[in-house]
């Protein structure tokens, strides 16, 4: 499962739009993976790592 | 009268050569200040993928271009520009991504580790996308580096395609700073 996949299922409510704009997920291709580059929706809250995990 | 005055801070010698070829030739200098742009200080490369890239739905990924056709100033490297010389670049890029469903993509140049300007997207009407992105870039020649990211919404997988003409990445100084 993918983060954007956890997310999802975490927050079923947010659009494509939200992930262009409030939200980013950003992946450097430097074996780190996927993560949270920003995270300002105006309601909900950014998950935890342990929601994520 | 108008004159030519050469000046510097440090020894040395500066050569100006003339063609071989007999003839007039005139060069005319504007009345502006500036630096001259010759070869050596004009940083320019031209890199493409290689290798198939696996990118997750939503998420802006860099996209790696692995093999150099040519870096005049070694200034690329691991799919990064960090130009040498201080000015203003041409930066083009092409991505091509392939997705097993139907899904939005887009291009950004990201300059620093930040998104700095987005390039033409394309929505979905295929499960084949090839996105173009084209801008200028100041770099200071020192810290500024640029990269290109793409993205890819929907539900599914998605794959950069790796070949010469399809997925590429280059950048050329245009004006001195």
């Amino acid at each position: 499962m993918t983060l954007y996949d956890k997310i999802m299922t975490l927050y079923p409510s947010l659009t494509q739009e939200d992930f262009l704009t409030v939200i980013r997920l950003q992946n450097d291709s430097d074996g780190k993976g996927d993560y949270i580059a920003k995270w300002e929706h105006p309601t909900l809250a950014r998950p935890t790592d342990e929601e994520l995990a | 009268m108008s004159s030519v005055v050469i000046s510097g801070d440090s020894s040395g010698t500066v050569t100006l050569t003339v063609p071989s070829a007999a003839g007039t030739n005139t060069a005319t200098l504007p009345a502006a200040t500036g630096t001259v742009m010759v070869s050596g200080n004009m940083p320019a490369f031209s890199a493409y993928a290689s290798t198939p890239q696996t990118v997750s739905n939503s998420t802006a990924t860099k996209v790696l271009f692995q093999t150099e056709e040519f870096d005049t100033n070694n200034n690329y490297s691991s799919s990064r520009f960090t130009p040498t010389v201080a000015g203003y670049y041409q930066v083009n890029a092409v991505v091509f991504i392939s997705q097993t469903t139907q899904a939005d993509t887009t291009v950004w140049v990201y300059k620093n580790g930040s998104a700095y300007k987005r390039g033409f997207g394309l929505t979905a009407t295929s499960t084949k996308q090839q996105m173009t992105m084209n801008c200028l870039v100041y770099c200071n020649g020192s810290t500024d580096y640029i990269e290109i990211y793409v993205y890819s919404d929907g539900t599914g997988s998605a794959t950069v395609d790796a070949n010469i003409t399809t997925t590429w990445f280059q950048s050329c100084l245009v004006r001195t700073a």
